[in-house]
């Protein structure tokens, strides 16, 4: 037997999301997760497995911590613009990331990530009406907004055509 | 250094070379059932390595064999830091394997490609 635990498992998961959901799965070195997670090296094989069984659970945790209160509210979402809104300024960072880095490299990533956005399509279609081929454009186009970075401008302009669709 | 490769439902690692003489041991075979997961990790070998028994180490030119730390049994076989990989087994006779490989990011993936 090894020495019991000498860390909390649902913080490092958490501080596992804020530094995959900011430097990507390849920018995270085990050194890395070891400082900022305080989680001695073995203790984190010993409860994850590999730095994939961290990341895979940091995955799910930012998928129900912060997707799933996302497509919640999207449900209630009166138009484009709200939804629009609502999805650029959420914190998506590790789905994102997750998209463009593992998702085409890691069958349960993708499995995943296309879950959630499916969820939130599903959400808006549901809240607005609309066909589920538009609910997805407004959800691919908010998070590009999002990849893009400054998003405001942008965004209004396209709320107010997207509102004339709905 | 150890080749791994996956055969039928097995991980097995040959070590190659002098390391089988370091490291008094020639070949692992874990079913996978048993293997949780790979992870390359340059940054292990500065980790306290434990009591040695049987094997070969020589801080900054080889840790190879059986280390027992807190408890646990891991098998070394490094020479070469930047090309560790961490296997990390469930109820087997090691905790975990730190292999050096000749490719860590395809070793990487074979395992969990393997487990996945």
């Amino acid at each position: 037997m090894g020495r019991p635990r000498a860390f909390d498992e649902d913080v490092a998961v958490r501080a596992a999301v804020d530094l995959f959901g900011s430097r990507a799965y390849d920018g995270v070195s085990v050194d890395d997760l070891v400082a900022h997670l305080g989680v001695h090296r073995n203790s984190l094989y010993k409860t994850f497995g590999s730095k994939r069984g961290l990341y895979m659970a940091a995955l799910r945790r930012h998928l129900a911590d912060d997707v799933r209160p996302l497509v919640d509210t999207l449900a209630t979402a009166a138009d484009a613009a709200t939804a629009l809104r609502l999805i650029t300024s959420a914190d998506l960072g590790l789905l994102l990331l997750a998209v463009a880095e593992r998702a085409p490299a890691d069958e349960e990533v993708a499995a995943e990530v296309t879950a959630a956005l499916d969820a939130v399509d599903r959400a808006i279609a549901d809240a607005l009406g609309i066909p589920a081929p538009l609910a997805a454009a407004l959800t691919a186009t908010a998070l590009g907004l999002l990849l893009r970075g400054s998003s405001d401008s942008v965004g209004a302009t396209l709320s107010q055509r997207l509102d004339l669709l709905v | 250094m150890a080749l791994v490769r996956i055969d039928g439902d097995d991980l097995v690692v040959v070590i190659e070379g002098l390391h089988k003489v370091w490291a008094l041991k020639s070949s692992l075979t874990i079913p996978l059932a048993h293997v949780r997961g790979a992870t390359a990790d340059p940054g292990m070998i500065a980790e306290p390595k434990g009591i040695r028994a049987p094997g070969t180490r020589v801080p900054g030119l080889i840790t190879a064999g059986t280390f027992h730390l807190n408890g646990e049994k891991v098998f070394w076989d490094v020479r070469d830091p930047a090309k560790t990989v961490v296997v990390e087994l469930a109820d087997q006779e090691y905790a975990r394997l730190v292999l050096q490989v000749d490719d860590p990011r395809a070793t990487v993936a074979l395992v969990e490609n393997a487990l996945t």
